[in-house]
Formats: C-alpha cells, sequence, structure tokens
C-alpha cells in the first residue's frame, strides 16, 4: 500500500469547512420566476364582474358567482371570479383578456392542503398568501387581445358644419362596423345601464355576423325608434362598457345606427314579419313623441287599435322639434315613425287635445288613454326685462328652424343654459354666422347638455361664459340688448350633491347682444286637462303616477319625460314599453 | 456578414420574402421544395451548425402550416428562421433528422400536436404527450378545447355559474307584474 492511500481519506477533511456547492436540502426559499403564472389574484374593487375571464378559459374552469359584501349595480354585476383548480392550466387567457386588469397572476405555486374543495376558490375574497406579491403574470399595458380604441367615426369638420344643415356624422361602413364589433367582450353590462335595456351584446353579434335583419329584429324587442337613438341616444351604455375602463368604450350607438340604416323601410316587414290579430280594444295616445310611438308600438303588436292625437304636423315630439337636423335628419326620424305606422297605428296629427278635441270625449270613448305629451313648455328666467324684443326661448327656435320658419338672427347671440337645447339652439345660431356666446349659472363640467354637443359647440367656436347667474335684461342702444349677470361662487351642497353657485355681491358684468336666447328648462302644458282632473296631480305640474305609471285614474296613464327623471329619449322609449305592459296587464285584469 | 450570407441565399435558393426582425434576427421564406436543401447548405457552408429550434403555427383561415426552422451561427452569433409554408390538407415535410438527429423529437411533436409528418424520421407515429389520443391533433385551430374539456372532465359538485347580463336583471330590474 502506498503513502498515498492511507492520506487521502484525511485529504477530503481539507474541504470540510468550505461551502459547499451542493444545495441544502430540505429547500426552504424557491421563488417562482418573475412572470411565473401562479396562483390568481384579483383586485375587487376594480372588478367589475364582467364575466369574459369565465367566458374565454378553455378548460371551463371559472364561475362567476354573487360574494358577500358587493353589490349589484350600474356598471358592475356584483358577481366575483370564482376557479376550480382542478381544471386551470394556468394558460393566463383570463389575465389577458381582463378588460379592467384587476385579475392578474402571483409567483407563488405552493399550496399544500388535504381537503379537495378548498382548490375552488374566489381570488381577492378569500385571503391568501400571496395576494400582495408583487411578481407574477400580468397582462403588459401594450399586449391587448382586444383593440383598445374604436374606429374612429368620420364627422364633417366644424368649419364645414357650422355651414349647413348636413348630418355631420357620417356612419360606419360594413368593415368599420364589423371591426368596431369585433371589438367587443359581449359581456352584457351595459344592458343594465340602458334605460330601455337593449340586448346590446345580441345586436352587436348581428352586425359582426351580418346578420342585418335579425339585429334589426333584436332591436325592436326593446326600442321600435334605432334610427332616432342610432343617432341621438345619450348613450349611457357606453359610459359603463367594460372596455371603458381602459380604452374606449365600445361605439353601441353608432353601431344600432348602422344596423337601422342598413335596411330599407320598404324591407322593415320582411325582416320582421308580424301577425296582429286585433283584440277591438280602444286605446288613445296623447303626444307622438318617442315615449307616445314606442307605447303605440308594442300595444299595436298586442292587437290594440291605436289612436294618437298630436298638436303638430308631424310626429317625432321634441326629437323632431328640438334637435337640429344635423344631429337627425328628419328623414330617418320619419323612417321610425312609417313603420310604426304601418302596423295599423293611427296619428291625427295638427290636434290639440283640450282645443280640437276635448279630454272628455277621448276618455269616454277609449279603453284606456296614455298621456305622453312631453315637456314643451319653455321656462322663464324670471329676471327684469324679460319681456323685451329680442328675447326669445330656445325651443322656440328650434322649433321654428325645423318647419322651416325664419329666424332671424342678429350679428351677436347670448344663450341661456347648459343643457342640450341650449347647446343646440348656440349651435343652430352659428351655422345662421351670428357669433354666440353661452352664459351657464355653474361650470362647464355640472352642464346636463352631453358631453359631445358641449365639444362639438367649443369646436364650432362657440364662447363660454361660466358661473354667470342673469340679473337683469336692459334695453341698449340701437335696439340692442344688455344681458347682465353676476357672477357666482360654486357652494359645496355635501357629497353626492351639485354644488350651488351663489352669486357674489357686487360682482356684475354686462354683455350686450342683438338677440338672448334662454333655454334653461322647460315643464309639461297640462292645460288641455279639465279642472275635474285636479286630482291626478300630486304637486303643481306634477301627475301622480305609480310604478305601472297608472295615475288616479284607472283609465288614465302616463309616460314619456313627464313620468321619468332622465327626461331623454330612450327613457321615454323605455316608459313608453312599459306603459304599454303595464295598459295591456289592466285591461287584461279589469 | 450577414448580408453577403442573404446575397449568396437569393442567387441559390427561390426566396419569396425576406423579414430583417434585428440586425442578427433573420427570416426568409421559401418553397417546401428547396426549404431543405436550403438548411443544409445553411449547415454545411455558412456556419449555421445548430438547430435552436423547429415549430408550426396553423393558419387555418389561408388552409396551411407553416413551419420554422431557426439555425444559430456560433461565429456570427447569428439566428436564420427559415419559413415554409405546406398545405393543411397535405400535412407533408421532408425530414431533417438526417442532419440533426435531435430533429426527430421536434419532427415526432408536430406530429401529434399538429398532424404533420415527417416521413422517415424515426419513431415518428409513436405518442409523444398525448397515449391514446383519439382527437384531432390539439394543436389544430379546428380543434375545440372547451368542448374537448367539456366532455373529457366530469363537473365538480358544488359549481355554479351566474350569467352577469341574467344575474343583474334579476337584481336591478325584474320583470314586475302589477297586482
Amino acid at each position: 500500500m502506498k503513502l498515498k492511500d492511507w492520506i487521502a481519506p484525511f485529504y477530503v477533511w481539507k474541504r470540510a469547512f468550505e461551502k459547499p456547492f451542493t444545495v441544502p436540502k430540505p429547500l426552504k426559499e424557491r421563488p417562482g420566476s418573475p412572470r411565473y403564472r401562479g396562483f390568481h389574484q384579483n383586485d375587487l374593487d376594480t372588478c367589475i364582474g364582467c364575466g369574459t375571464c369565465s367566458s374565454i378559459c378553455q378548460n371551463h374552469a371559472i364561475d362567476m358567482v354573487p360574494v358577500d359584501g358587493i353589490e349589484t349595480h350600474k356598471g358592475d354585476s356584483g358577481l366575483r371570479p370564482r376557479i376550480d383548480y382542478g381544471r386551470c392550466c394556468w394558460c393566463a387567457l383570463c389575465v389577458d383578456i381582463c378588460p379592467t386588469t384587476s385579475l392578474s397572476m402571483s409567483n407563488e405555486y405552493v399550496w399544500i392542503d388535504t381537503d379537495a374543495d378548498v382548490f375552488r376558490f374566489i381570488p381577492g375574497s378569500e385571503k391568501k398568501p400571496w395576494d400582495s406579491f408583487k411578481k407574477g403574470y400580468k397582462r403588459e399595458e401594450e399586449y391587448q387581445l382586444v383593440d383598445p380604441r374604436r374606429i374612429e367615426m368620420e364627422m364633417l369638420p366644424p368649419e364645414e358644419r357650422v355651414k349647413s344643415f348636413l348630418e355631420m356624422v357620417k356612419g360606419y361602413s360594413r368593415e368599420q362596423a364589423q371591426k368596431e364589433a369585433d371589438r367587443c367582450i359581449q359581456c352584457g353590462i351595459c344592458t343594465a345601464t340602458c334605460p330601455a335595456h337593449m340586448d346590446i351584446p345580441g345586436y352587436i353579434k348581428a352586425v359582426r355576423e351580418n346578420k342585418i335583419e335579425d339585429g334589426l329584429k333584436l332591436m325592436y324587442e326593446t326600442n321600435p325608434m334605432p334610427a332616432m337613438c342610432g343617432r341621438v341616444c345619450t348613450h349611457q351604455c357606453e359610459e359603463d362598457c367594460a372596455l371603458a375602463h381602459t380604452g374606449d368604450a365600445i361605439s353601441i350607438r353608432w353601431l344600432k345606427r348602422y344596423l337601422a340604416d342598413q335596411v330599407e323601410l320598404d324591407d322593415y316587414s320582411k325582416a320582421m314579419p308580424v301577425d296582429i290579430l286585433s283584440n277591438g280594444k280602444q286605446i288613445a295616445i296623447i303626444g307622438a313623441g318617442p315615449g307616445g310611438l314606442s307605447a303605440a308600438y308594442y300595444l299595436r303588436l298586442l292587437g290594440y287599435e291605436i289612436t294618437i292625437y298630436e298638436a303638430n304636423d308631424k310626429g317625432g315630439g321634441m326629437t323632431r322639434y328640438g334637435i337640429p337636423e344635423y344631429r337627425l335628419p328628419y328623414d330617418q326620424l320619419d323612417k321610425d315613425i312609417e313603420y310604426i305606422l304601418s302596423l295599423g297605428v293611427e296619428i291625427k296629427y295638427n290636434t290639440r287635445v283640450g282645443k280640437d278635441i276635448s279630454f272628455q270625449e277621448i276618455h269616454k270613448e277609449s279603453d284606456a288613454v296614455l298621456i305622453s305629451i312631453g315637456l314643451m313648455l319653455p321656462y322663464k328666467m324670471e329676471i327684469p326685462g324679460e319681456d323685451l324684443p329680442g328675447n326669445i326661448s330656445g325651443l322656440e327656435v328650434l322649433d321654428k328652424i325645423t318647419r322651416g320658419e325664419k329666424v332671424h338672427f342678429e350679428e351677436k347671440v347670448a344663450v341661456i343654459g347648459g343643457g342640450n337645447v341650449a347647446m343646440d339652439s348656440a349651435r343652430t345660431a352659428r351655422t345662421f354666422g351670428a357669433d354666440v356666446t353661452v352664459l351657464y349659472r355653474r361650470r362647464i363640467e355640472d352642464m346636463p347638455a352631453d358631453e359631445e354637443e358641449i365639444i362639438d359647440a367649443q369646436q364650432e367656436k362657440v364662447t363660454f361664459i361660466t358661473q354667470a347667474i342673469p340679473l337683469r335684461i336692459e334695453q341698449a342702444e340701437d335696439k340692442r340688448l344688455s344681458f347682465i349677470y353676476g357672477l357666482a361662487e360654486m357652494v359645496d351642497q355635501g357629497e353626492g350633491k351639485r354644488p350651488k353657485p351663489v352669486l357674489i355681491e357686487g360682482k356684475e358684468f354686462s354683455i350686450v347682444v342683438d338677440m338672448v336666447i334662454s333655454a334653461i328648462g322647460q315643464g309639461a302644458d297640462f292645460s288641455f286637462l279639465p279642472m275635474e282632473y285636479e286630482k291626478l296631480f300630486s304637486r303643481k305640474n306634477q301627475l301622480k303616477i305609480d310604478e305601472f305609471f297608472r295615475t288616479r285614474d284607472s283609465k288614465i296613464f302616463a309616460s314619456g319625460d313627464i313620468a321619468n327623471q332622465t327626461k331623454d329619449a330612450i327613457s321615454a322609449i323605455a316608459d313608453g314599453h312599459r306603459a304599454a305592459r303595464s295598459i295591456d296587464h289592466f285591461l287584461k285584469n279589469l | 456578414m450577414m448580408k453577403d450570407i442573404l446575397k449568396r441565399l437569393t442567387e441559390k435558393f427561390p426566396i419569396s420574402e425576406i423579414e430583417e426582425q434585428r440586425a442578427n434576427m433573420i427570416f426568409v421564406t421559401m418553397p417546401k421544395i428547396n426549404a431543405v436543401q436550403c438548411i443544409s447548405y445553411l449547415k454545411q457552408f455558412e456556419g449555421f451548425t445548430h438547430l435552436v429550434m423547429l415549430a408550426a403555427v396553423d393558419y387555418i383561415e389561408d388552409g396551411i402550416f407553416q413551419l420554422t426552422y431557426i439555425l444559430h451561427n456560433y461565429e456570427l452569433h447569428t439566428d436564420i428562421g427559415i419559413r415554409v409554408q405546406i398545405d393543411r390538407k397535405q400535412p407533408v415535410m421532408e425530414s431533417i433528422h438526417t442532419l440533426w438527429a435531435q430533429a426527430r423529437t421536434y419532427q415526432q411533436e408536430l406530429k401529434e400536436m399538429f398532424g404533420i409528418d415527417f416521413p422517415g424520421s424515426p419513431d415518428i407515429d409513436e405518442p409523444f404527450l398525448l397515449e391514446g389520443w383519439q382527437n384531432i391533433p390539439p394543436m389544430r385551430k379546428d380543434f375545440d378545447t372547451l368542448k374537448y374539456s367539456q366532455e373529457t372532465f366530469f363537473p365538480r359538485p358544488g359549481r355554479k355559474h351566474y350569467d352577469p347580463q341574467k344575474y343583474m336583471k334579476e337584481k336591478l330590474y325584474p320583470d314586475k307584474e302589477p297586482e
């Protein structure tokens, strides 16, 4: 035996106190890589329960379930995803599609339990050690399965718009519409927000699949005026669109317009074959606005004989006489109305109830009467000098333009108010070349007008003076008017309430104009109702209506702007539909 | 350097498309019939001795599978990708296991996942991951993963799903009948 063999065993001891190269067991920390797709995290406050994670899951691993403490409200279903880890394959499609980016994955991957059922859990709701992990798989901002930008709608440039009443929005081509429809994730969160609860995902799908007639039919189930709504609806649905959380909302309104535009009126009956069996019962509707027309349509489908009494020579109500032609061309409104008439609904035009025919007569001859007269009476500013010549209401301006009457717009015009009537009057005056200033008592962000109308008016170079309270109108030289207003400060009214404009004493300004257009709101004109119907009112000019649109007279119902808070066309249409169902119910159960 | 290689390549092979993704990453597209010849040339004469990977994409809407061979040149630290489009109805491609023995593994996988055949490749018909698979190859776009998952795996007890649109109707605006 050699000497080396004797020494060798001791030789290894030389390394005994060095740091070993091997990893000691048991392993203490084995973190997943920074972008590892581990257990899910969900920010419950950001999540809106749209269920897109559940729909995209290729393993059927995600259920949408109610969670304690999360309320269902507009824009949030109140549901949250529950993931079955018995099926999850960690592909992260759910994270990639999540429109709010609330869903992500931590890099944690060890979870040991003897009860198999715990692996079906609601991330974010059931507290887990990895809830606060920063590392893991998050969707990169630039990586999106759905295009976050909407297809731009082509519009006439502002300098062209002020020259004429041509429709300013051009509408989508088929290619554009299908591309826009393709962005929709079909979650249906918008449906609850729409006052008429239209099946928005349904008709967007029809656009995508180019099933135009199916789409039209679907729209008519909840809204018999899609050509009109496709243009001027207040589109609250788009505010709650799931995609609006990290990108642009789907252009729901323009897609509705696209569907209505694709079918000629003559082909409506082919797209929507109806078989109306008359039941012989008579319904009188007062007012051929969206509310009255909508009720007429749905009642007619149920077999009722409908007569609408309309004071004007055309139907459409405020949508015709209050919305300028560049936003809603009259032929489009006619298309919606013509179709309803084609089903056998009769409109008696130029028939003002209370003047041309008495209310009692209508009441006597009909099985039910629906009052849907809208708000056509402009409020007065109640300031001195209001009766001076040169002061006119916004409604009167718009009404005259619609009728083709001449309105002589002078050089400088002041419009008082911040609603849609004010914006439409201001923009109409611009079209006639006037220099227009809008005065409003609150701030721009407080204006009840649609945001896009305000932006369009600004683009068309309408001047805005805000926090201006009307004080009086005085006669100035050369038949001009001096409009005197006081500056207001906004006083906070506590949470959830609009701040109130309060006049600052001594801060008076004036603006000399040729014309003052007041558009500070409008009320209903109930003067057609005889004294004996006094009992229908809860207070001055306010009909008492229950949730089924019944008044205190069992035969009289009311809907439209006089019956709801939002006072827009789509709410009137929704009301009309519900009032129709309600009337049908009461007449059947008499 | 890469310019020269590309120049020689275009002279020798009918390249239909060149995409320079980075200075050291270039993709060329060529007909199926020339591809293996080209790969062989790159390996023998241009120093692309390393097969990085071989992958396929199903372009079902165009009726083709696109194969991508990525080769690496150690001296130039450069990658070249050779793209070949093959008919989806006749998914057959020449094998390259004679150039790189390990190519057989990629080809075996492609056979199983996409159904692309490489005649002559060793064990090409043996299961790669999916033992006893009796469906169309799962990476084909017409394979319905969700349907397969629903049919194959039983639903676990205790699961219940609420449709958001219907649930919101129930909660916020249920149909109400007047009494």
